[in-house]
Parts: C-alpha cells; sequence; structure tokens
C-alpha cells in the first residue's frame, strides 16, 4: 500500500479527527441527493463517499518495523495485525483467532510479546515492532529458528511465527528455568499440530546456547 | 554408501521458509486490486430469511457489493438437473435455513475493516420453523445411511455377549470436537474473462478443489488453477470444497475484482465440518479366562439435515480382536446444523475410544491385565474378511510401549498407586487404521546440474509430505537430497489423490519411487548399461554425452493387484501415565507413548512429531474438546479458543514414539502403512484407562474435565 | 468494527474532560477485552480515548504501602521484585490468568474493569441482561456450567472473570480513581457490584471516572509466607476459572493468626470469604479446620443446571489451597 505523509496530529486531544462530525453532516446530505434515482447521482455519491471516508477517516501512523519506518494513514480499528499483513504485506505474523486467544499474532512490541490482533495499530504510534521477518540477520538464522528447525518445533507451520516470537521473547523474561515454566510461559501460544514437546526442546537448546 | 535414504532424519525441506515466515498461505498471496469477502451469517437454526435488509450496508464506505439469496448470481452447478451438480450446501442458492450460522450474505468491499463492519449492518427478517438440535431427544430418529457399507452387521450371532459368564455393557458418548486448524480457512479468488477462474485455498487436494469449482462453474477443469502450497494445517476440514470457496469465486466475479474471503474462527466452528457427536453402546461378553464370546457395538451420530455424513465408527469392532460373534449397527441422526465432516482417525477414533475403554472395564471384571486380555483375543487374520494381514505387528506394540510407559509399575487396583496426595494411573488404548494407497502421477526433472525437481498435485497439511519425497527420490535415485525439489500443491501439476486417509506417502511415494526408477532406467539406457545395473552412474556426465540440458518424464503410480488378497492396516498402542487430584479433579498426564506399526517410516523426523502431534489431538479429545450448543437457539455457546479448548503446551509433558518400523511387503514398494490418523486412534482410551486406574472413576462422557472426577 | 474517533491526549486530566464530553466514548487501555468487544459488536463506541500514554504507570513503595498506576501491565506488576516479595498472593494470580502476551498488554485498570467471560453476553444473537438490559438472562435457563454459586439475580448469574481482582480482594486494595468531581478511593469490596436488577453495571465506577491506581495496605504484606493461589480449570492454562482460591495466611507457632481468602469463578464480583477467615483465626493449621472453614465459606452457596459440580469443587479448592499455602500439601 501506498506511504501517505501525514496529515493529522495524532497527539493532544480532539484534533485528530474532529472534523469527522462534519464530514457526517455532509454524508447525510449526499445521502438526502441519492434518494434522487439517477445513475449520475448515484455514482456521484458513491465516489464522494469514497473519498470523504477516505480522508476523514484515516489518522497517521509511524510504525518502525524490523527497522524499517513506514508513515501510513490509517483507520482508527485497523490492528496492528491487518497494518502488518495487509498494509506492508509482512504476512509471517498470523491470524489464528483475531481474538487473542491464539497467540499465532505475537509481535514484539518495543521488544515486549503482544497479541497484535487486540492492538489498535494507532496504539502503537512511534513504536518499535520486530515480527518473525525481522527476527533473521540477513541469511543467518536467530538461533531460536534455527532451533525450531532442529528439533522440528512445528509441523503445518502456521502457529510457528508467533511461537518463535514468544520463545525468544521468554528467554529475554527470564521464565525458562524448567521445563514446567517453559510450558506454562508459552501456553499463550496454540499449536493445534501439537508440537509441543518439540517447541520445549527447541527452546531448551537454545537457553542452554548449544546452536 | 548413501548420503540420504529412507529411514533417515531430515529436516523440513521449508523449514526456513517456516522459521522465517516466508511460507505462504493461502490468504497471503499479493494479488493486485484485492477486495475483501465477510460471510453474514443466519441467528436462527431452521426457516428461511425473508428479507434482507443490505441498504446501509451497501452504502457503507468501500462496499463494492453484498450478496444474498435474493440477488445472487446462479451457480450452475447449484441448479435442479445441473450436468455435474455440487453436493451440500448450495449457499445463497435459495432463501431457506437449515442450521443456525448458516451464511445468508457475503459482503465485498474494499478492505476487511469495511467489509466486516458492513456485514454487521445487514438486518435479516426471518419466518422462523421448528428445529431439531438436540440430539440426546432425537437419536430414536437415527437411520442407516443408504449410500456406503453401513448396513447392519452380523458375525456368527447378534448379541452373543449377553449369554456370557462375564459380560460389560457400556454406553459412551463422544461429543462434538471441532478440527479447528490454526490457519482460518480462506480462499482468494479471481477471473481471467468468464470461464478462467484462480482460487489460492486451503485445500487438501487440489485436483479435487478443481473438479468441484468446475463443477460449480459448469467450466472445463483445465480452466480452473487451484494454489495451495502451504496448508496451515487442516486435519480433515478441507478435504472437500466448501461453499465459502464456491461464494468467494462467485463474488469475484460479480465485482470483476479478486476477493479474499476469510472465516473467522467463530465461523470456523460451523462451516467446515467436525468430528460428530456420536453416542456408542458396546457389549462385551468373554469366558472366564478373558477369550471374547461376542461384541456388540451399535453408534449413533448426528449428521445435517441437508447432507448426510457417515464414518465407519463401528468397523474397529469388526476385526481388531477375534471373537466368533460379533455384531453392529451404525446410525445417523439428521439434525438442524453444519455437516460434519471426516477429522483425524475419522470413524476408528470415534469407534475405539468405546471398544477400548469397554475392553478395559472387561478387564478388571477379569481381574485380568488389560495387556493380556488383549492378548488373548490377538487375532493373526482379519476375521472380518477372513483374509491375512499384509503385515501385523500388533504385539510388538503392545511390548514395546509397555516397557517404554514402566506397565510393570501399574497397580491392578485402582486409587492404590499414589505419589503424594496425586493418584497414579496407567492405561493402554489399541487403534488401527486401513492402509491405503490411491493412483498418482509425478514429473520428474533433472537438470544439466544435476539437480532434481519432482512436481506432483499433492498437498502437505503439515506432514512433511515434501521431506518425504525428497528422501524417497534421494535413496531412489542415489543422490543427496539437497539436490532435490519437490513441488506440490498445484493443480497445474500431475494428479495425485487428497491428502487423507494417511495415504500420502503410499500413493504419491510410490510414484515417486517409480518415476525415480523409470528415470534411472532412462539414464542407463542412454548411458548403453542394462536398466538394472547395479553400477552407479553420473547422471550429469549421460546427460552431457546426449548432449541433453534436461531429461524430464512423467509416470503414473497403480497398487499392486496382489493387495487384494490381504487385510491391510496400520495399527498402534497408546499407553498413558497420569496423575489425578482427587481433590480438585486436575489431571497431569506424566507421559504418552506412542507405539506404532505403520510400516517402513520414510523420515523419524517429522513422522515422530506426527505421532507426537496426534497424540496432543488425543489429549484434547479425551480431556478438553466439547463444542456445546444451546438446544434452545441451537447455536454453539463456546465456538472460539478461549471457551473450546485445545491443548495448550502446558497440557503436554513428555510423549514418546516408538516405530516398529518394519515395511509392509504388499501396499507399496517403499513399506509404508500410514501414520496421520493411527497417531489419534486410541489416544483417549488410554486416558480414560489410565485415570481409571488411577481413580476408580470411568468416565464415559468425554472429555474427562475436572468436574467429572471429583 | 465500527468507525470511531481515536484521540490519544497525554494528560489525565484531559483525558477526563474528554471522555466527560462524549456519552458513548470509552477509555481505551491494553486493549485486551475492549477491542476484543468491540469486534464482536458488544461495544460499539463513537470515541475512544488512548489514555495508554497518560503518566500512570509507577510501581513504587509508598508509606501506606504499595502504589501501583493504574496502567501497569499486568506483567509489569507480576514482575516487580517488591510485590514478588510483599505480596506473592497479587503475582501467583495474575499470572494465573491470560497468556503472557495477554497479560504483557493488559493493565491493572483494565483488568479491574474487565467483563464477564459468559457465552450470553459475547454473542449478540443471545439474550443478556447485562449487554442488552430486559433482553432476559441466557445463562439462567441456559448453559450455566461456568456460572455463579454466590449473589446472583435473576436478572444475571454471570461471574467475574478476573484472577487478579481476587487477589487485590483478600490483600484489600484500595483503587483510586479520578473523574470530573474529582478524585476518590474505593475499597475492592465496593468496586465490584453485585448483579442485582441492574447487570450492566460491573462495578461502581460513575460515569467518566478513570481508574489512576491500585493502592496495597502495608498490612497486607504480612501475609506474604503462607501463600497460594490455586486456579482449577478445563485446561492446564491459558483458560477462565472453574473456582480459583486466593488464599495468604499468617501463621505462628502453628496457629492462624490472621486469613485472607477469596474466590473467584463463583460470583459477579471477587468472593471474599470473611466468614472463613473469622473461623481460622486462631485455629491450628489442620486439614480439619481447613474443611470446617470451606464449609463455613460455603454457606448460601446456590447452584444451577450445570454448575452443581462447583458445590463441591469450590470447598475442595479451599481446602487445597489451604494446605498447599501451609505445606501439608505440595
Amino acid at each position: 500500500m501506498s506511504t501517505t505523509k501525514p496529515c493529522t496530529p495524532t497527539d493532544g486531544e480532539d484534533n485528530s479527527n474532529g472534523t469527522r462530525r462534519d464530514f457526517l453532516k455532509q454524508t447525510s446530505l449526499l445521502t438526502a441527493i441519492a434518494l434522487t434515482p439517477g445513475t449520475v447521482v448515484k455514482a456521484a455519491e458513491n465516489q464522494w463517499d469514497e473519498k470523504l471516508a477516505g480522508v476523514f477517516e484515516k489518522q497517521a501512523l509511524h510504525l518502525e518495523v524490523n527497522g524499517v519506518k513506514h508513515e501510513l494513514m490509517v483507520e482508527p480499528r485497523v490492528t496492528l495485525l491487518e497494518v502488518l499483513r495487509e498494509y506492508l504485506d509482512l504476512t509471517g505474523t498470523k491470524k489464528g483467532c483475531d481474538r487473542g486467544q491464539c497467540g499465532a499474532c505475537t509481535v514484539h512490541v518495543n521488544g515486549v510479546r503482544v497479541n497484535s490482533c487486540l492492538s489498535l495499530a494507532l496504539t502503537n504510534d512511534g513504536k518499535k515492532i520486530t515480527t518473525i521477518e525481522g527476527l533473521a540477520k540477513e541469511e543467518e538464522l536467530h538461533p531460536m529458528q534455527e532451533a525450531f528447525i532442529k528439533h522440528d518445533g512445528f509441523q503445518c507451520g502456521y502457529c510457528t511465527s508467533g511461537q518463535i516470537m514468544s520463545a525468544v521473547a521468554l528467554l529475554k523474561e527470564g521464565h525458562s528455568g524448567s521445563e514446567t515454566e517453559i510450558r506454562e510461559f508459552m501456553s499463550g501460544n496454540i499449536c493445534r499440530c501439537g508440537a509441543y514437546p518439540n517447541i520445549v526442546k527447541a527452546i531448551q537448546e537454545v537457553k542452554g546456547g548449544m546452536v | 554408501m548413501k548420503k540420504d535414504a529412507i529411514g533417515d532424519s531430515l529436516s523440513r525441506v521449508d523449514g526456513r521458509l517456516k522459521v522465517t515466515g516466508g511460507a505462504k498461505y493461502s490468504g497471503e498471496y499479493k494479488v493486485p486490486n484485492l477486495t475483501y469477502g465477510v460471510l453474514v451469517s443466519a441467528t436462527i437454526a431452521s426457516g428461511t430469511v425473508t428479507a434482507l435488509d443490505t441498504r446501509s450496508a451497501e452504502r457503507a464506505p468501500g462496499v463494492l457489493a453484498v450478496i444474498t439469496p435474493f440477488n445472487a448470481p446462479k451457480v450452475p452447478g447449484y441448479q435442479a438437473g445441473a450436468e455435474r451438480p455440487v453436493r451440500g450446501l448450495k449457499l445463497f442458492n435459495d432463501n431457506k435455513i437449515y442450521f443456525n450460522a448458516q451464511p445468508i450474505a457475503l459482503v465485498v468491499a474494499d478492505t476487511f475493516e469495511r467489509a466486516t463492519y458492513a456485514a454487521s449492518l445487514v438486518k435479516a427478517t426471518y419466518n422462523t420453523e421448528p428445529f431439531e438440535t438436540d440430539f440426546h431427544k432425537n437419536i430414536d430418529k437415527g437411520v442407516t445411511p443408504q449410500k456406503g457399507n453401513y448396513k447392519d452387521y452380523v458375525r456368527g450371532e447378534a448379541n452373543a455377549y449377553k449369554n456370557a459368564p462375564v459380560m460389560v455393557e457400556e454406553e459412551y458418548l463422544l461429543p462434538t470436537e471441532v478440527h479447528n486448524p490454526m490457519e482460518l480457512h480462506v480462499t482468494t479468488a479471481f477471473w481471467d474473462g468468464d470461464d478462467k477462474v484462480t482460487l489460492y485455498t486451503k485445500s487438501q487436494g487440489v485436483k479435487g478443489s478443481q473438479r468441484s469449482i468446475a463443477a460449480a462453474f459448469g467450466l472445463n477443469p483445465d480452466n480452473v488453477q487451484i494454489n495451495s502450497r502451504f496448508v496451515g494445517g487442516a486435519f480433515g476440514s478441507s478435504l472437500r470444497t466448501w461453499p465459502h470457496e464456491i461464494a468467494a469465486a462467485q463474488a469475484a466475479k460479480l465485482v470483476k475484482r479478486p476477493v479474499k474471503l476469510t472465516l473467522t474462527r467463530e465461523q470456523m466452528f460451523t462451516q467446515v465440518g467436525y468430528r460428530p457427536l456420536t453416542i456408542q453402546k458396546i457389549g462385551l461378553g468373554a469366558t472366564a479366562d478373558g477369550k471374547l464370546i461376542g461384541i456388540t457395538h451399535e453408534s449413533h451420530s448426528q449428521t445435517a439435515v441437508y447432507e448426510e455424513f457417515t464414518e465407519g465408527a463401528v468397523n474397529v469392532s469388526q476385526f481388531l480382536y477375534n471373537s466368533p460373534n460379533v455384531n453392529t449397527l451404525y446410525k445417523v441422526v439428521p439434525l438442524n446444523v453444519g455437516v460434519p465432516a471426516p477429522m483425524r482417525g475419522p470413524g476408528e477414533a470415534t469407534g475405539s475410544f468405546a471398544l477400548e475403554s469397554a475392553l478395559d472395564e472387561l478387564s478388571y471384571k477379569l481381574n485380568l491385565d488389560p495387556i493380556e486380555l488383549r492378548l488373548r483375543n490377538y487375532t493373526d487374520t482379519d476375521p472380518e474378511r477372513n483374509k491375512p494381514w499384509s503385515s501385523k505387528y500388533l504385539k510388538e506394540c503392545y511390548q514395546k510401549g509397555a516397557e517404554a510407559i514402566g506397565w510393570a509399575d501399574r497397580k491392578a487396583q485402582p486409587g492404590t498407586n499414589k505419589e503424594g496426595e496425586w493418584l497414579v494411573g496407567y492405561g493402554i488404548g489399541c487403534g488401527a487404521f486401513g492402509a491405503y494407497r490411491g493412483n498418482a502421477m509425478a514429473k520428474i526433472k533433472l537438470m544439466a546440474d544435476g539437480s532434481v525437481n519432482i512436481q506432483s498435485a499433492t498437498s502437505d497439511i503439515g506432514p512433511g509430505t515434501g521431506t518425504s519425497m525428497v528422501l524417497i527420490a534421494a535413496d531412489t535415485l542415489g543422490i543427496p537430497a539437497d539436490k532435490i525439489t519437490f513441488e506440490l500443491g498445484n493443480s497445474a501439476f500431475p494428479n495425485a489423490p487428497t491428502q487423507g486417509g494417511s495415504a500420502t506417502v503410499s500413493s504419491v511415494g510410490s510414484a515417486v519411487h517409480d518415476v525415480c526408477v523409470a528415470l534411472k532406467q532412462k539414464l542407463y539406457t542412454m548411458a548403453g548399461k542394462p536398466a538394472d545395473s547395479m553400477e552407479p552412474i553420473d547422471y550429469v556426465a549421460v546427460l552431457k554425452q546426449n548432449n541433453m540440458p534436461s531429461v524430464e518424464l512423467t509416470q503414473e503410480s497403480k497398487g499392486n493387484p496382489e493387495a487384494q488378497k490381504y487385510s491391510m492396516y496400520s495399527f498402534s498402542a497408546h499407553f498413558a501415565k497420569v496423575h489425578v487430584h482427587p481433590l480438585t479433579g486436575q489431571v497431569k498426564i506424566k507421559k504418552i507413548v506412542a507405539c506404532v506399526d505403520a510400516g517402513k517410516i520414510v523420515n523419524h523426523k517429522t513422522a515422530s512429531s506426527q505421532m507426537i502431534g496426534g497424540a496432543v489431538g488425543g489429549v484434547g479429545m479425551a480431556m478438553t474438546e466439547e463444542a456445546v450448543f444451546d438446544e434452545r437457539y441451537g447455536r454453539y455457546i463456546n465456538g472460539n479458543f478461549a471457551d473450546y479448548h485445545v491443548p495448550v503446551n502446558a497440557d503436554i509433558q513428555q510423549i514418546e514414539a516408538i516405530f516398529i518400523d518394519k515395511p509392509d511387503p504388499v501396499l507399496n514398494p517403499v513399506g509404508t502403512k500410514g501414520i496421520g490418523e493411527i497417531s489419534l486412534i486410541g489416544v483417549a482410551p488410554a486416558l480414560a484407562n489410565a485415570i481409571y486406574n488411577a481413580t476408580g472413576k470411568r468416565v464415559r462422557e468425554l472429555p474427562i474435565t475436572p468436574d467429572k472426577l471429583i | 468494527m465500527n468507525q470511531f474517533q481515536y484521540t490519544r491526549p497525554a494528560e489525565t486530566a484531559v483525558a477526563v474532560k474528554s471522555l466527560a464530553k462524549e456519552p458513548n466514548g470509552y477509555f481505551l487501555a491494553g486493549g485486551t477485552n475492549l477491542v476484543d468487544m468491540m469486534k464482536m459488536g458488544l461495544v460499539v463506541p463513537d470515541k475512544l480515548i488512548d489514555i495508554n500514554r497518560l503518566p500512570l504507570k509507577k510501581i513504587e513503595k509508598t508509606a501506606t504501602g504499595m502504589h501501583i498506576g493504574a496502567l501497569a501491565s499486568n506483567s509489569e506488576v507480576a514482575e516487580h521484585a517488591y510485590i514478588k516479595a510483599q505480596y506473592p498472593l497479587l503475582a501467583l494470580a495474575i499470572n494465573a490468568g491470560a497468556s503472557p502476551q495477554l497479560r504483557n498488554m493488559a493493565t491493572v485498570g483494565g483488568n479491574l474493569m474487565q467483563r464477564t467471560r459468559c457465552p450470553y453476553f459475547f454473542d449478540t444473537a443471545m439474550p443478556c441482561n447485562k449487554r442488552t438490559p430486559g433482553s432476559g438472562c441466557g445463562a439462567l435457563e441456559g448453559i450455566n456450567r461456568m456460572h455463579a454459586l454466590f449473589g446472583a439475580s435473576d436478572k444475571c448469574i454471570a461471574v467475574n472473570p478476573s484472577d487478579m481482582n481476587v487477589a487485590l480482594a483478600a490483600l484489600d486494595a484500595t483503587i483510586h480513581v479520578t473523574g470530573v468531581k474529582g478524585p476518590r478511593a474505593i475499597k475492592i469490596g465496593d468496586f465490584h457490584r453485585l448483579p442485582g436488577d441492574h447487570p450492566e453495571l460491573d462495578n461502581t465506577l460513575q460515569k467518566g471516572e478513570l481508574i489512576t491506581s491500585v493502592d496495597l495496605p502495608t498490612a497486607s504484606s504480612a501475609y506474604n509466607k503462607h501463600v497460594y493461589y490455586l486456579k482449577i480449570r478445563d485446561r492446564t492454562s491459558y483458560a477462565f476459572a472453574l473456582v480459583s482460591v486466593a488464599a495468604a495466611l499468617h501463621i505462628e507457632n502453628n496457629t492462624i493468626t490472621g486469613a485472607r481468602l477469596a474466590m473467584g469463578g463463583v460470583a459477579h464480583k471477587p468472593w471474599r470469604l470473611s466468614t472463613a477467615e473469622t473461623f481460622l483465626k486462631g485455629k491450628a493449621v489442620n486439614e480439619d479446620n481447613f474443611k470446617h472453614a470451606a464449609q463455613i465459606a460455603m454457606q448460601g452457596a446456590k447452584a444451577y443446571e450445570y454448575n452443581k459440580f462447583k458445590l463441591k469443587l469450590a470447598p475442595n479448592a479451599i481446602v487445597q489451597s489451604l494446605k498447599l499455602a501451609t505445606g501439608l500439601a505440595s
């Protein structure tokens, strides 16, 4: 998607999309016009509706994703997950439930693992996001990625991005002291193929610095 | 010595793509001009939708179309008298509602958010009719399926168990379980003119999808391109083409732009099948020394009013144990529900839960070790078909599995084995699944640099098909695995069966084996050597000598006619060790051992993962999973991942996979029998039996949640 | 999800003023509950006031105990060294809830505001007095396995789903809020409501009020040695409680000199077990006393068709949590 210059500041009160009220008034006018039959009017309405909605309902979003800065215009309802997958084409981050119930969408925001499906994109304005695509250094895989391959910590691969992002964060959080602890602190990432024992092995290996 | 050979442990050939986020699933292809489709679901369980107010939705920003039963372009395959009729629900073809959450409209907009919001603005008016979703209330309305081999079965005398010295007669309930692969079902469809369509869709069989889409739109199959290279799990839910896939293509045709239709997780509970709620009655009769006299197995399971679903739930009782008298009955109960679909270990997983639980109950009545009971009724030939097994090493499974779980530490008397406050129990559950082989083709191309590319229109829903195929090719050609690429998930590739029934390695692996043999023979001939020569040759040199940049050939591989003489099955014995807390009902599954006779194991690494994964699936079946209806509305109350509990990491401790790893001499040239299904079959009874051994509480209604153990 | 206005003020006063102007506005913090509810169409706001940049994140020791800023994440609280040492019950309870990712997002204030997980509340095609007052209670005659034993009404039998709240109840937390009329303090026991005739109201916050902090008294920090948070659920982790028990005891010479007990998953609010606490005071540490306490705690419990098992599971869980807190079990 195209990157647009921001046109509205987002900090501070009521100066972001406050003009939406006016916009709504205008649309009711347009709606009234639309009641008049005639394809010309209808087409005009459709176009106008589109354009107005596009301009007034979007807000500027600055994100640094995997070290790359992005400036976007997004509707406030757009989640971080959708921005990554649909706007930035970073489809490594997965949608498994869209409700914070599976962990497939796990990314790091300023180094902390979160469910990107429950985070509005605008909440993350100005933050640094790391996704699975940003973990490897060029050709060199992150040790956790290597360990997942070595221990076969996945099958279909769909939950894998989230598992690996969680696992990398887990080591940093310091909850990898025992197998039991790893299992508990990896329980926010569902794997329907059932690769759990191999995932635990991969994490233990990286923790042990054996890769 | 070969560098890479069948029986190795090769890391996945697509592993790097999967750990870097580079693997593209069906909803992840960047298609220009993409639009988004969102389904609107009915909120009644039966009746008609009499009106749909779509005005606000149509006027909402970004909306391109709202497709409803009242305006949907006709799908040729849905029409009466269609040349190639589409089976199942004909979405938007009429205004009839058969089940709650049936889609009644499809909104297409330029963004996902806009489509989703507009979908919420569609308002339906219904004419509600009485509905039936209560399985228990309607069980008497069960019917014997007309299609397939589901007639009542009798061998010897029916209900002979009733006259046996020792008998068990119990009912077992398996609730509705939903496949719930992690990837949401998704289809991206776009047209090239009016008669060519491309779909990126979540499919276990691209050729099957191609045929179905062609039938739906009255197209030549060659004009339908299906891509499904990476599939984020399926477990049976993508064995067929679902109505929403057709709807995506229908919408794309209407708006003349690509449409991506993704189901929500909630819709995954109602639109793409499930393992049906099933009640089974088992009667077992035995002599005092544990010889089975009679087995009776009766099963009732739910199906949809608009389409019949069947599975072999009672089959296992007909052949797994030696009994002179066996009778089975299988009926389905049509309800106002979505249609079920085969789910990992279809039929057999359901049946073996009942049979293996009942057998365990019998062992306590006989005061006989459960393994000993199984040994006393072991059968060296198939008692149902009176044929020899192509191979059977189930006894070895009992023995190796028992050793690995520590069966010797099991105490026969429930409630007597303790570690601290925790009650300790051991259980066994066995199973079998038919070993199949379908006709499959593969195309091979040897390049001047010595690299080899193989193509076949199979799928990989997770087992590591590509990796196994590369290993078979490396072994057969005698070249390193990293010289070989295997491509799948594309309907333009040579024909292969749908990935199901644990038959992919058997079918496609045979084609890969055969095409490699054919290539080898061709190269030997080109080199002027006898085709069956054992002497190694340099393939690259042969190409060079013949001044050829590459050599390519396609081979079809068909089943062995000899196979008709045999009964062919994979067999498994699952063992479980559990800790149960008597006050709180909490269960810790300390260890599961999955010991399987699945013929030759091609790739130990991915095969072990598959066995472990099946065991985890079995843990879900036994302990946590149940889709719950509120019968007043005929609507699920837990259709989401927070309330429908699939196992999480903390539920799983140690799982050990053990393979007998002896080639089957009949089924296919590689000697495999299949592991995808057998990995789950028998897990649930092993756990239920272990819990009984620990607590003395026999849970006959899954899942075994804490409330059932206090 | 509908379109809405979005602002992200930097000052608390601005945020409060902003919400006061907007009858259908909501504060957005971690979003783990609110964004989910918006996706399900349970909340259709005209305006979201994103409060994540307000200066309400501080966790610090104070003269009267412990101050926890409302925007401190659940993880930050559970990982805080002083909280782990002095108020371990809170850390244990928080870590028993949700998943690590959700705990990283969810805030203390948001967790206090977390709405019920009753399936009828979450499905707009079903009746629910909490979501749509007057539409009826779907759970009363429905699948009420997860529902209340205590304090329910014929309008609503939903339970508060939070684990954190159960610990806060046991620890006598105080909730500090501010609004256009100024700040005030609410005791945890007075914060969450019973459903009565108005199940749509989860708590006693006034319209426009913002939670600024949760304070824990010094007195509660004496209950840091004999502590357990026992959560019984349908899977080992990442599931809501069937029943949970927060137990913290003060013990001298094998005699209980003080007990703090609360239960989760049994009422519309975290359920403090005051009568059981009173009974235990001065009693010896033994299973019989625990059983007696559990029996007392269960007085007045009323079950529905599908949650009768809780009448047994709840007292068992009380006994077991006390055993685990005191080392009688491990």
